[in-house]
């Protein structure tokens, strides 16, 4: 229960929450601590903040302070790879990436933990990557005081799965390219795929074992697949003979390869024609000719969610859709902006 | 118990059609159970310790009923016109009553849990199968008074109504000015106008016709002698 009491009373009792100063452009903190005990001198500086009165809380035996509710859903929201320490600023408590890695935010629960009255969650973009020591979410209860259940509802929701929020690290993948087209493969082209494919694979820490060349030939795209897997490569990017042109032989020789899922094309643009497939365990990423043109692609969406463990299929393609146009900025400052964060 | 999916499918059989009612109905009373620590509801060491309250007449309530087994005729089944989606578990044994409640928000949380589905009620009932019962229901232990009249067994007590002489059972008269009245007497009822009527086929019963025949032979035989 909350009680309110004259400034003029409050002399000798202990406050009952920050209280937060702002001079503008000048500090933005807590002027005074919770718990800390109003003395004489206090009245002038509680008087220039606005405050008349102040309350004075009388916990019932069901009843719990912001402090401890925040606790108590930090303790319930984070996942593996997430940290957080007790100790809450003005009710709140943030939660940050214990290691470098790739932010998984369980939508649906946030959701209905956020419908909860009490209390509240914000995060970053499901999907983002993060640096360790990066806050990737903060919550706080809505109240200063309120009954122990809800809370405890709430955390119950965000506890089921592991977690609301988690940082997946990224494997240190042993890739494989395969160019393909007969063009470059004859050298009256030159590629300009691989040096590409190459600095992303390298930016998400993976080792790039081999860059082979392939005609337009499923035979020997497939042995090419083949050669990788065998060499220890645990994915594989194919670039080109990725469209519709019955001559684009590329996802012949992925199936040829012993592929036993296959998903053709992805609700993002630049990236439509985009292929995942999986032999085994190793995923086979098809990379449409867009790559070659556009700094940001569907693979730089889909490529980190593979490297921390995701298995991506036909709802994952699918659900790129929302948020998955891309504005084609003069200057590209992705990751920060809208593409790829609808999902 | 049987498994959610086997009791989805017959509540639904029973109730006509699989509807998101059935769904919520049937996890409600899989939860009300396992509170108050009924496994096996309709098995007859089980039986006579449930009662049921459903507080609205909707699709969930029949699925409720369906799982648990309570029979408004054993008056295990009670049903209290709040119109509200929440129903209370009672373990007449161990005196627990849970009262659980489906929340609001899940209608809401649908298209997030299952965003693939498009049409509204086949996505909630697919959300509503993969929501938590955290997110599903809200549960408060509670205490039900409950009369003695209110209770399984036979007829506690009967008495007539003073202006129309209608039997009435368990208690449930009303007494006023020291005179015993049935409820319609005393308070009115839902009918009104009420009329006693005779009706074509007045004598039929569902016995068989060749009995028929033989008790209208019996009766001639009977009136020749
Ligand atoms: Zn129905
Ligand atoms: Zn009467």
């Amino acid at each position: 229960m909350i009680k309110t009491i004259d400034l003029k009373d409050a002399v000798g009792t202990k406050l009952a929450h920050d209280i937060t100063e702002i001079r503008p452009g000048e500090f933005k903190g807590a002027a005074f601590h919770k718990g800390h005990t109003v003395c004489n001198e206090d009245l002038c500086h509680l008087q220039k903040l606005g405050k008349n009165h102040l309350y004075l809380i009388d916990l019932e035996a069901d009843e719990i302070h912001e402090n401890e509710a925040a606790a108590i859903m930090a303790k319930a929201l984070a996942g593996r790879g997430v940290v957080w320490k007790n100790e809450p600023r003005e009710g709140k408590i943030g939660l940050k990436a214990d290691t470098d890695g790739l932010l998984a935010v369980n939508v649906a629960a946030l959701a209905a933990f956020n419908m909860i009255d009490e209390v509240m969650c914000a995060t970053m973009h499901n999907h983002t990557r993060v640096k360790a020591g990066e806050l990737v979410a903060a919550t706080r209860a809505i109240p200063l005081v309120m009954k122990r259940a809800p809370i405890e509802r709430a955390a119950a929701i965000a506890a089921q799965n592991g977690g609301v929020i988690s940082v997946h690290p990224l494997r240190q993948g042993k890739a494989g390219l395969i160019i393909t087209g007969d063009e470059v493969c004859h050298g009256l082209i030159q590629d300009r795929f691989a040096p590409i494919l190459n600095r992303k694979l390298i930016d998400l820490g993976c080792e790039v074992d081999r860059v082979s060349f392939a005609p337009d030939d499923a035979e020997i795209i497939r042995r090419a697949i083949c050669s990788h897997i065998e060499r220890g490569c645990d994915l594989v990017l194919l670039s080109g003979g990725m469209s519709v042109d019955p001559d684009d032989v590329t996802r012949k020789g992925i199936r040829l390869a012993g592929a036993d899922e296959v998903h053709y094309g992805a609700a993002a643009l630049p990236g439509a024609m985009f292929l995942v497939a999986y032999i085994g365990q190793v995923p086979l990423i098809g990379v449409p000719a867009c790559g070659l043109h556009h700094r940001t692609t569907v693979l730089d969406l889909v490529l980190p969610r593979i490297l921390a463990g995701e298995k991506i299929g036909k709802k994952e393609l699918a659900f790129l859709g929302h948020g998955g146009l891309c504005q084609d900025c003069p200057e590209c400052t992705y990751p920060h902006c809208a593409f790829g964060k609808g999902s | 118990m049987q498994d959610f999916d086997t009791l989805l499918k017959k509540s639904a059989d029973a109730h006509g059609h699989l509807c998101p009612g059935q769904v919520v109905g049937v996890r409600m009373a899989m939860l009300g159970c396992r509170l108050i620590g009924l496994d096996e509801p309709t098995r007859i060491d089980q039986i006579k310790k449930l009662i049921v309250i459903i507080e609205m007449d909707r699709c969930t309530g029949d699925a409720v009923a369906f799982v648990t087994g309570v029979k408004l005729g054993r008056r295990s089944l009670k049903f209290i016109d709040y119109g509200i989606m929440a129903a209370t578990f009672i373990n007449l044994e161990t005196q627990t009553a849970f009262r659980v409640i489906s929340t609001e928000e899940a209608r809401d949380l649908a298209p997030v849990y299952a965003p693939e589905i498009p049409e509204k009620y086949p996505r909630q009932i697919e959300a509503y199968k993969r929501m938590p019962d955290s997110v599903l229901f809200r549960v408060q232990k509670v205490r039900v008074d409950m009369s003695e009249y209110d209770l399984p067994g036979p007829t506690r007590k009967k008495v007539s109504c003073s202006r129309c002489g209608q039997v009435v059972r368990d208690n449930r008269e009303v007494v006023q000015n020291d005179f015993i009245l049935c409820k319609p007497c005393a308070q009115g009822a839902y009918f009104r106008e009420a009329k006693e009527i005779i009706w074509p086929d007045m004598n039929w019963t569902p016995a068989q016709e060749e009995d028929q025949m033989f008790v209208g032979k019996a009766l001639r035989h009977e009136s020749g002698k």
